[in-house]
Formats: C-alpha cells, structure tokens, sequence
C-alpha cells in the first residue's frame, strides 16, 4: 500500500502532492477552480458540492498520469466522510417545505455515494465502490479497507474524504482530499499507513507543503 | 488459506413480523406488509407503503432499539460485547430527524449502550447497494482481520423526505409494487431492520457459508439504470469468478426488483446476458416494500430462510411478464431443492452488488 498521488481542494485552494497549484478569490470557488483546469464537462454544473470537489480533486490525480493506465474496473472507489450528504439534504428539505415542491433534481443528490456514480461517469469506471460514515476522518478505517482490498488482488484504490456541511447560520464547511494508493506496492504497515495519511491529511488542512516521503 | 464466513440470521422487524419465526411465516402465508396509506404523499396523496404502526415519536431509533432487544434474545452479551466482534450499519439516511445534526449518532449511541461493544460501529451509507456491501464488508473483516463475528444491521424508516423523494421523480406505484410484472407503476416504500450475525465459526443452526460477493457502477447515470444492465452483469460475473463456482450452481437468484419500469427491465437485460434467465428469481418488494438501505440485509435473511426449508417464496405482484427478456420468475411459494443462492442489489449512484451464499 502505498500513496502514489493525493489532492485536497477547499475555499483556501487546490493542491496536488503537496503543492498549491490554485488559489482562489471567489465565494463559488469550485467554479473557479473548474475554469483554472481548464475542464470542459457541462454536467459539472448540475451537481452537487461533493461530487463537483471530487470531480476537480479527481482531474488534478488525473493530471499526474497513473490513472491513464488503469483498466475500466480497476479503481476501487473508497469514500468517506462524516455528515452524509447533509447540505443538500438541507436544500431538499427547504425546496418541500418554503418552496412549495420537493425538487427532484436537488433529491437525487441527497446520498453521500452519488460522488462516486459521479465519478464512474466520468471517467467510465465500473469497479468497487463504498461509501462509508465516520464522525472524523478515519485514517485507520481507510488503511484496513485498502489491506482487504490488496488482499483481494486489487491493484489501485482511489480514496476520498469529501465534506460538504452548513450550519446554522447557513456557513458551508467544505474540503475534499484524495489519495490514490497502489495496493501491489507492499511497503507499509497498516497502522504507519495510517499514521502517513494523518500527516498528510494535517498538513493540507494547514496549508503546508505536505511531506511526501513516505 | 482464507478464513470460512457464515452468515446466521439474527433479527428481523418488518410490518409482516417482529422476529424471524414471524416473517417466515408471513411470506410463507403471502402476506405482505404494503397497505394504503391516507395522506401520506406530499399532496396528501394516499400511497401505498410497508410501514410499522407500533413505534414511538423517534421511530429510526426506536426500530433500533427493538430490533437489538430482540436480537439479545438469541446472542449473548459476551459474543455481542466482545473486542472481536465489530458492527455494520448499514442505512441509507440514518436518523432524518436529526439533520442538520449528525443522522447516524443515535444509532452509534444505541449500538454501543445495548451491546457494549468498545469498537467504533462501521456505518456504510451507499444507497438501495448498502446492505449487500455491508455484508460483503464483514467477510472482508472476518477473512482478512482480526475478528471473530461481524453483526450486519440494515435499517431504514419510511420519511416524509423520502418519500416526497420518490413522489417528485414520479417513482412511486399507486397500488402495491409488483416487481418485474407488465403492469408495474413503480415502487412502494417499506421500513424495516434486519440483522445478520456474520462469523468465523458456524456457531448457529441457520448458518449458511457465504461464499464470495463484489460491487460496481454502471458509469452511466446517477438515478437511472443502464439500459444494458452493464453494472449488474459485471457484478454477477465477478462474484461467480471469486466464488470459483459455475453459474449453473445457482439455484435460486434473490433479484433487487424494486417494480419501476426501468429498473426491472435492467435486472432481466443483465441476468440475460449472464446467462441466468431460466435461474427461478424473485423481488422480496412486494412483501417488504423497497426498505432501502435495509433491503439487502432482510432480503439475504429471507434467502436463508430459503435454504432452512427448502423453500421458494412467491415473487409477490408478478403476473404476467413484463420486460424485454424473460425470466423464471416464481409466481407460487413452493418446496425445491436449494443449496447456491445470488443475492443482487442495484441503487442510486449507479451502484450494483452482488453475492452468493451456500448451504
């Protein structure tokens, strides 16, 4: 198991192996960051927040060239995070009860593993995928689901931790890190696999350069 | 060598039964849990749905609750509190009422209070696929770490929100859902906690092995089936190839058939293509309703049921066929010899997953 490529986008920018590729200026900074890659896929407009950063953070992986090679149901998609797919859950409830409609195009949004449906379109994969709920990232959680998955004859996972949540005061907390890991590459235990992606994780959410010797 | 993994049955709690002795009884009897609801729709439209009339104001965790009480009833304290044993959750939208709070909090807070279990509860939230996951999960665990037993709770209440859902994709049923039939309008909505207690040890009289189990997309769109079934077909075939075994062993397929138009002509286009449309199927949907992130773990539940007592249940609603392939769908509860069972499951986000269990 081992960290070939990761991303983290949030409000603050977006990020590739450790470097600030992006910054953002504007408040629909996703947008932003789609016109800065430079994309052409009008769906993305249509979607919802989670799946829109695990497009963009996904297209910055990409861009490092491992995912080229891969065969149509190769990456298993593991995903998680901690609030569902609370903020449009939000929206939907709002579109039933002050707009006089339950929207159906804001429902079909409120499961956390559309991302990754989202994904699979994008990119035509038709391998594993789960979605799983943890109160925080759970780095430990990650590391034993990759292990199984190598365990299986898996080659690569692409994993995500993808947040998108409004408070009461309509304030939107949003980040989105991915890692894709190569699960032939047998260089790491599960728990110092977990303590790397810790760091990792840390380091983006500080703004740092992230360490990538692992 | 890998670790063998039993799937014993633990609790169900649906409309038709509180208990396994309760529910097999139901279906064995043909009754289903699907009743007209007044008022229940948006608009105040009468729907059809599988709904419990004996819970409490916080109907996800009182379902819980009940389900672990019962539960309790068959495992003991030691296996259920033990480090070596861990829990799945396995529930589509947790507790509603919650938001915008944390939905799956309480049902965290239920599991450890009534078990004691010290391990962090494993939630899978994945759509209509979550509890064939889930249960896949587990026998990743009980194969691959260290760990003795993984209990499987599938769990999901019928909500205005989701409700309201399906009413604005135009996807419920105005009568009783008959999956697969020619006449189908669409889904009826159920409710219902199933728990299934997977081991290292065949340590239960309704054990059966669980043999191998895959999941995958269809990259095709995120509320609609592939029309080629592509997802599905990949995911039968792959849990074949793991399982090492032919697909002529299959006796029995225990199909997702939610009763939408599109979504049970996909199951017959991909079990074409897979070679299985002779394979006596059925949809549990007309008995339980679609129960959603509950649906893979009761449905799996009523396949060892299958297996206990040699039995086929009805695929309840179906008449006459209704999609572009045919298929052998049961149309009478009856006795027949059955040992290979394939469990499938299809959901929002493109999502299928499969797996096969033996006796």
């Amino acid at each position: 198991m081992k960290i070939t490529t990761s991303s983290y986008i949030s409000a603050a920018g977006a990020f590739l192996n450790g470097q600030q590729k992006f910054t953002f200026r504007e408040t629909n900074w996703q947008k932003e960051c789609y016109q800065q890659l430079g994309l052409d896929y009008p769906k993305f407009h249509k979607m919802d927040h989670l799946s829109k950063m695990t497009v963009l953070a996904t297209e910055l992986i990409y861009s490092e060239g491992h995912l080229n090679a891969l065969m149509d149901d190769e990456p298993e998609l593991l995903f998680a995070n901690a609030n569902a797919s609370q903020h449009t859950d939000m929206k939907f409830i709002e579109s039933y009860t002050q707009q006089g409609n339950p929207s159906p195009s804001l429902f079909v949004y409120t499961l956390p593993n559309i991302l990754t449906g989202e994904l699979a379109i994008r990119h035509k994969w038709y391998g594993e995928n789960t979605f799983f709920i943890t109160p925080q990232f759970d780095s430990s959680l990650f590391a034993e689901r990759l292990y199984h998955a190598a365990r299986k004859g898996g080659n690569w996972c692409l994993c995500g931790w993808v947040e998108s949540k409004v408070d009461e005061k309509n304030k939107v907390t949003e980040e989105c890190f991915l890692f894709l890991v190569a699960l032939t590459d047998n260089t790491a235990d599960r728990s110092s696999f977990a303590a790397a992606l810790d760091e990792l994780l840390t380091n983006y959410r500080n703004g740092n350069s992230g360490n990538l010797n692992r | 060598m890998e670790n063998k993994v039993f799937l014993s049955y633990g609790t169900l709690v649906t409309p038709i039964g509180i208990g396994i002795d309760a529910n097999f009884h139901s279906l064995k009897n043909g009754i289903s849990g699907i009743q007209q609801r007044e008022h229940s729709g948006f608009k105040q439209e009468n729907w059809f749905l599988s709904t419990l009339d004996d819970l409490s104001e916080n109907r996800f965790d009182a379902l819980l609750e009940k389900a672990l009480s019962d539960l309790k009833k068959s495992y003991s304290e030691t296996v259920l509190s033990a480090p070596e044993t861990r829990f799945i959750l396995s529930s589509t939208k947790g507790n509603i009422d919650n938001l915008p709070g944390d939905v799956f909090s309480s049902a965290r807070g239920i599991i450890h209070r009534q078990t004691n279990n010290p391990n962090d509860v494993i939630v899978i939230s994945n759509a209509c696929i979550s509890g064939v996951i889930a249960i896949n999960t587990a026998a990743d665990y009980l194969r691959y770490s260290d760990c003795d037993n993984v209990i499987v709770i599938g769990i999901d209440i019928v909500s205005d929100f989701v409700l309201f859902g399906f009413q604005s994709l135009f996807a419920l049923s105005d009568e009783p859902a008959r999956p697969f039939d020619k006449n189908r309008k669409g889904i009826s909505l159920g409710e219902a906690c199933g728990i299934i207690v997977a081991s290292r040890e065949k340590t239960h009289t309704s054990a059966v092995e669980y043999l191998a189990g895959a999941s995958s997309n269809d990259a095709n769109h995120i509320s609609g089936p592939s029309r080629t079934g592509e997802g599905l077909f990949r995911v039968v075939n792959k849990t074949i190839e793991r399982a090492g075994i032919h697909r002529s062993d299959i006796d029995f397929i225990s199909a997702h058939g939610t009763g939408t138009l599109y979504n049970d002509e996909m199951e017959s286009m991909a079990f074409t293509r897979c070679e299985l449309q002779n394979t006596p199927v059925n949809s549990l949907k007309g008995f339980f309703g679609h129960t959603l992130g509950a649906a893979g773990v009761i449905e799996v539940i009523v396949c060892m049921l299958s297996l206990e007592h040699q039995l086929l249940f009805e695929s309840k609603g179906f008449e006459e066929t209704g999609t572009t392939q045919e298929m052998n769908i049961i149309q009478q509860t009856h006795a027949a010899p059955v040992h290979t069972v394939l469990k499938t499951a299809s959901g929002f986000g493109g999502g299928n997953a499969a797996l096969l269990i033996r006796k």
